[in-house]
């Protein structure tokens, strides 16, 4: 039986542990290739620029800009606990240590949100086990 | 392996938006309906096919393990070989390719390839919302539906955003797109929507995810899709009106640029388009119609593009210079699209291009007939990868002489 939630929340393994834990602790890793350097989102199996499995989680800056955003003014295909949430500013974050990520912004005014604006992660816990980056714009 | 095989027969449900007092019919009653028109049009039965080809696409919602197998079983066929269409919208092109290449290596003479959903009966996760639990899980879904991804629509619009801050383009020309598709779709009776509207009536339509409005967005539908394809030897004994793969390009998982920050504004069509176009020798010139996978009016433009019919980034001049009615100089998506047509799930939506191209090759599209048809094109385009736009981006051309 699936239990009916508001949010969904991820299934968490081994692979992807290491974001959801240091997120819940107010921290933003990435896995880093030992190999070619590559920052890469989300978690890969392997290297997908070299194909090392020598991937390593590596402290990330909180720090990025938009690459492009939406506007999300319904909930389709997703859970209907975003309701209260809506409009939602969601994004494409290019991360300063070159990876990209969807995430939201807040506390920006839609009419406000810019590709390029810089924006700075700060993190919410979604559960006892996880948190997630969430983006705002930088002073 | 230019004209080396042919389609003799398609076939295509009408759609049903699952309203009160519709009778609901399960994805295997739809295979089986579109398969019995596609064999009636090839003059053909379900027992031609025992000791040749099968191919069936995915299903989201009734699908179990061994579905293709399961599906042969539910039709009464003993095929030697089963194809599997798990590329999305780009599942029938994928199995047109598959089954070509069956063909052409003399394994099989042919193949029936069916295709059905009921995504309007989808057991849900989440009330009213069709999300199957294939949505739901493994690592794409885990790093989508918590950070507040909304479906295609929102992931769309992001690509829509990063198209127009880098390159020109109005949301008249898109709109362009979305009246022609109605227009045609008024001239067929399969469609789902025949209603016309007007350009105004697009651009006042809701923002349901800026930019992308209510009016460019595909309406999902019940229903199926059915085609069979030969060799050519064996088509010519069949019918007056083969219609002939010509050629065929396929990309899958392409990135422009760097795979962890790429340009999200090109697809894999700019790749799988040459191919088909120097396989099958023609031009741009000689191709007399387009049947994109339209389930957007932006992704039309995008494909258009990426067909290499404009230069990058000029798609929406080139729309607003075009005739895009079937009797103009540029026929797009002659049948409505799936923008009107509507969407029989994410794995069949795809075999509306190809089904509309052989009608208009066949000579058989009625009020909505391209004159003198003799080479078309028609795209697959397959799912969502992550922060891009398109997993596989399928480019056939078909016409009427090998």
């Amino acid at each position: 039986m699936t239990e009916f939630v508001d949010k969904p929340l991820p299934a968490i393994t081994d692979l992807t542990r290491p974001f959801w834990t240091a997120a819940k602790h107010g921290k933003l890793v990435l896995q880093k290739c030992g190999q070619c350097a590559t920052f890469n989102f989300h978690p890969k199996p392997w290297c997908i620029e070299c194909g090392s499995r020598q991937l390593v989680w590596t402290d990330a800056k909180p720090h990025g800009a938009v690459y492009s955003f939406t506007i999300s003014r319904g909930v389709a295909m997703n859970f209907p606990g975003w309701e209260r949430d809506l409009p939602i500013l969601l994004c494409l974050v290019d991360l300063d240590d070159g990876a990209r990520m969807y995430a939201q912004v807040t506390d920006c005014e839609p009419e406000d949100l810019k590709i390029g604006m810089r924006v700075d992660a700060y993190f919410e816990a979604i559960s006892d086990e996880a948190g997630i980056p969430k983006f705002r714009p930088s002073p | 392996m230019r004209g080396e095989v042919a389609i003799i027969g398609c076939g295509r449900t009408p759609y049903s938006r699952a309203k009160p007092g519709e009778p609901v019919r399960t994805v295997d009653d739809y295979i089986a309906w579109a398969a019995e028109l596609a064999l009636k049009q090839a003059g053909m039965s379900k027992n031609d096919f025992n000791g040749q080809g099968l191919g069936v696409s995915h299903a989201e919602v009734a699908h179990t393990v061994n579905w293709s197998a399961a599906t042969a079983e539910n039709l009464g066929i003993s095929p030697q070989v089963l194809i599997r269409g798990d590329q999305g919208g780009a599942s029938a092109a994928a199995m047109l390719i598959r089954a070509a290449a069956m063909i052409h290596s003399g394994i099989v003479d042919r193949v029936l390839v069916v295709g059905a959903d009921t995504p309007l009966n989808m057991p849900s996760i989440a009330p009213g919302l069709p999300l199957s639990p294939e949505r739901t899980r493994g690592v794409y879904w885990d790093f989508q539906g918590p950070f507040g991804v909304m479906g295609a629509t929102a992931q769309f619009a992001l690509v829509l955003t990063r198209y127009m801050h880098q390159y020109k383009l109005k949301f008249e020309q898109l709109g362009k797109i979305a009246v022609s598709n109605r227009s045609h779709a008024s001239l067929n009776p399969d469609a789902i929507y025949r209603t016309p509207f007007t350009l105004d009536e697009y651009m006042h339509s809701r923002v349901l995810s800026d930019p992308i409005r209510l009016l460019d967005c595909v309406p999902i539908v019940n229903g199926g899709l059915a085609y069979i394809v030969t060799s050519a030897k064996t088509a010519r004994t069949l019918t007056d009106r083969p219609v002939y793969l010509r050629g065929f390009g396929e990309s899958n998982n392409y990135y422009h640029g760097p795979r962890s920050l790429p340009d999200i504004t090109t697809t894999g069509f700019s790749q799988s388009a040459p191919q088909a176009m120097a396989m099958a020798g023609v031009q741009h010139k000689d191709i007399q119609f387009l049947q994109p996978y339209d389930d957007y009016p932006f992704i039309s433009m995008m494909t258009i593009e990426d067909f290499g019919f404009c230069k990058k980034g000029e798609g929406g001049q080139f729309i607003e210079e075009r005739n895009l009615s079937f009797d103009g100089d540029f026929p797009l998506s002659t049948d409505g699209g799936q923008l009107s047509g509507g969407q029989p799930g994410g794995a069949n939506g795809g075999f509306m291009p190809l089904v509309e191209a052989v009608r208009q090759l066949r000579g058989e599209s009625g009020p909505r007939q391209v004159k003198d048809a003799q080479i078309g094109a028609a795209c697959g385009f397959g799912g969502i990868p992550y922060g891009r736009p398109g997993r596989s981006c399928i480019s056939l051309i078909l016409g009427t002489e090998p």
